[in-house]
């Protein structure tokens, strides 16, 4: 039996400019609660863009607006939670798993406050989701590339969010780590927390996000997974619906070939 | 030489005492600000950055004589100058930020340079860029151990802010922290304490008393709360080395200083059992990529 899902976010006329560069343009979409939802797009299309305007790191234009829930984002930070991008993080850093995933409970502590009991409980918790209790006292760099994911992916635990932003997850991930990965992804859905990730490959989106948000800076399409990747609308996203061949060779390249036989 | 000789008969003289406790003092603080600066891959940065700061220092002197909130705020304002240009050049034009730095750092050291030449008084250039911790008077005194005493107590009360900024500043940012004025704040401490080392270090060597430490502690520790402290406690020993090597050697006091330091840090960079050059090679040999010589 459905109900009509309500939507946690929902983002309207969002326009981002870096400097002279239109990064989002005019982008209205929505999430519904408790899905995973999947940003597509070619590289430079905003998708990391929209992540962080969604955590207020960008300003948004003229009338533009996010709001989570029924308050503006600004006011609902510690329901979301943010995992960096991979490269973006320092891995020789020295800094052991317990120590990140202890940073999931500083927003919610005075910068001097102790941690309390129940913060200590929440870390041991997120680890033990997680599977990496085992592994608490090494330094980052001691990980495989699926470990260190889910040291991450601890930290938003212990934050206390129910709302995920990822950005592109599964770069650098090996066949394992991603299947490992997508297995907790969906468990956290089944929990009614919602995931909304930055990804790159298409197959995955499909196979593994019941909903998709298509972007090339303005919204291509959103909706069911399955209605976002039609062939004409990855091609309006990915090509802007041109085609090479439609010019008279624009790239003035060979386009005949000899074997020698 | 007797021990007593060698550790003890140099500080019975006051301005010895004095060059001690200020060079205590500073390696307290540097020793906490350079593991944040080694940690944000600001090194060469806070090297440009601390030559940046003589016009604002020469300038200050010039106008106002010695004093000691002039020189600050000179500094501060030079600092600035440097740090927030560079940011707009590499923002706005296709400089990037590297090469803005650099080009805007050595016009304001140059500048530095020519306002120090003008004045007419017994300062010379060379105590501005090598400081002597020989001539350290009360006020430099009372300086340093304010620049200590501010950054001690910021790291006490916001160390998560600033492990955050340091690691991971989305996430500081994304969880509604002040990102930004963490960043600030690291920066108004540096030429806080950069202005405090001037005396006694002198403009070019006073970042090595801030890096050096740092990275040294940086080859030994895997959780940053240890290398805070094992960079402070090697700031410390270094300089009090420094500073006898002086006495003894007659050596100037900043090179000194930065040279004991500088020890430190090859023996680390060579022996740290984990990260050290020697901890390689054996790992490569162990993996047997590295053939010394063939078994018949």
């Amino acid at each position: 039996m459905s109900h009509p899902v309500h939507d946690i976010i929902r983002c309207s006329h969002v326009t981002v400019r870096y400097g002279a560069r239109l990064a989002l343009d005019d982008v209205s979409a929505s999430i519904p609660c408790g899905t995973a939802t999947a940003i597509l797009g070619p590289n430079g299309a905003g998708k990391s863009t929209l992540l962080r305007t969604l955590l207020g790191w960008h300003n948004i234009e003229n009338r533009g607006e996010i709001r989570i829930g029924e308050t503006h984002a600004q006011h609902l930070l510690p329901r979301l939670a943010y995992l960096p991008q991979r490269h973006t993080i320092d891995w020789d850093f020295p800094i052991t798993v317990r120590a990140v995933v202890a940073q999931g409970r500083y927003p919610s502590l005075r910068p001097w406050q102790r941690l309390r009991p129940s913060d200590h409980a929440a870390i041991e918790r997120a680890l033990g989701e997680l599977g990496i209790h085992d592994l608490a006292d090494r330094q980052i760099r001691m990980l495989s590339g699926g470990q260190q994911q889910r040291v991450f992916l601890a930290r938003a635990l212990a934050q206390g969010a129910d709302i995920f932003l990822l950005d592109e997850p599964f770069a650098g991930l090996d066949l394992y780590a991603t299947e490992e990965l997508t297995h907790i992804l969906r468990s956290w859905v089944a929990q009614g927390r919602t995931v909304l990730a930055a990804v790159h490959d298409l197959a995955l989106a499909r196979a593994h996000f019941s909903h998709g948000l298509l972007l090339n800076t303005q919204l291509v399409a959103s909706g069911l997974i399955a209605d976002v990747l039609t062939d004409t609308l990855i091609d309006d996203a990915f090509r802007g619906g041109r085609c090479l061949h439609d010019h008279a060779n624009p790239l003035r390249s060979v386009t005949t070939t000899e074997f020698p036989s | 030489m007797s021990l007593h000789d060698f550790f003890i008969e140099p500080f019975t003289f006051e301005f010895m005492r004095r060059g001690l406790l200020s060079a205590i003092l500073l390696s307290l603080s540097g020793g906490l600000l350079g593991c944040i600066l080694v940690l944000r891959r600001l090194a060469l940065m806070g090297d440009a950055l601390s030559h940046s700061l003589l016009p604002g220092v020469a300038i200050a002197y010039a106008l106002f004589g010695p004093s000691t909130s002039a020189l600050f705020f000179g500094a501060l304002l030079a600092g600035l100058l440097t740090a927030v240009g560079s940011a707009l050049l590499s923002r706005l034009t296709r400089v990037k930020e590297d090469a803005a730095f650099g080009s805007l750092f050595i016009i304001f050291f140059a500048l530095g340079v020519a306002v120090v030449s003008t004045l007419q008084s017994r300062v010379d250039l060379m105590h501005f860029l090598f400081g002597n911790i020989l001539g350290v008077s009360s006020t430099d005194l009372q300086l340093a151990a304010l620049a200590s005493a501010t950054t001690l107590a910021v790291f006490v009360v916001f160390y998560r802010p600033i492990l955050l900024e340091t690691f991971d500043p989305i996430f500081l940012r994304a969880t509604g922290g002040r990102g930004g004025l963490v960043h600030v704040g690291i920066l108004c401490l540096t030429v806080l304490n950069l202005i405090a080392a001037l005396q006694a270090m002198g403009i070019v060597l006073s970042l090595g008393l801030f890096l050096l430490p740092a990275v040294t502690a940086y080859l030994w520790c895997d959780r940053l709360a240890r290398m805070l402290v094992l960079s402070v406690i090697l700031a410390i020993t270094g300089s009090v080395l420094g500073i006898l090597g002086s006495y003894h050697l007659g050596l100037a006091s900043g090179a000194s200083i930065v040279l004991s330091l500088g020890v430190f840090f090859l023996f680390s960079a060579v022996f740290s059992p984990r990260y050290g050059l020697g901890a390689l090679l054996l790992q490569k040999l162990r993996a047997g990529k590295v053939v010394l010589r063939e078994t018949p």
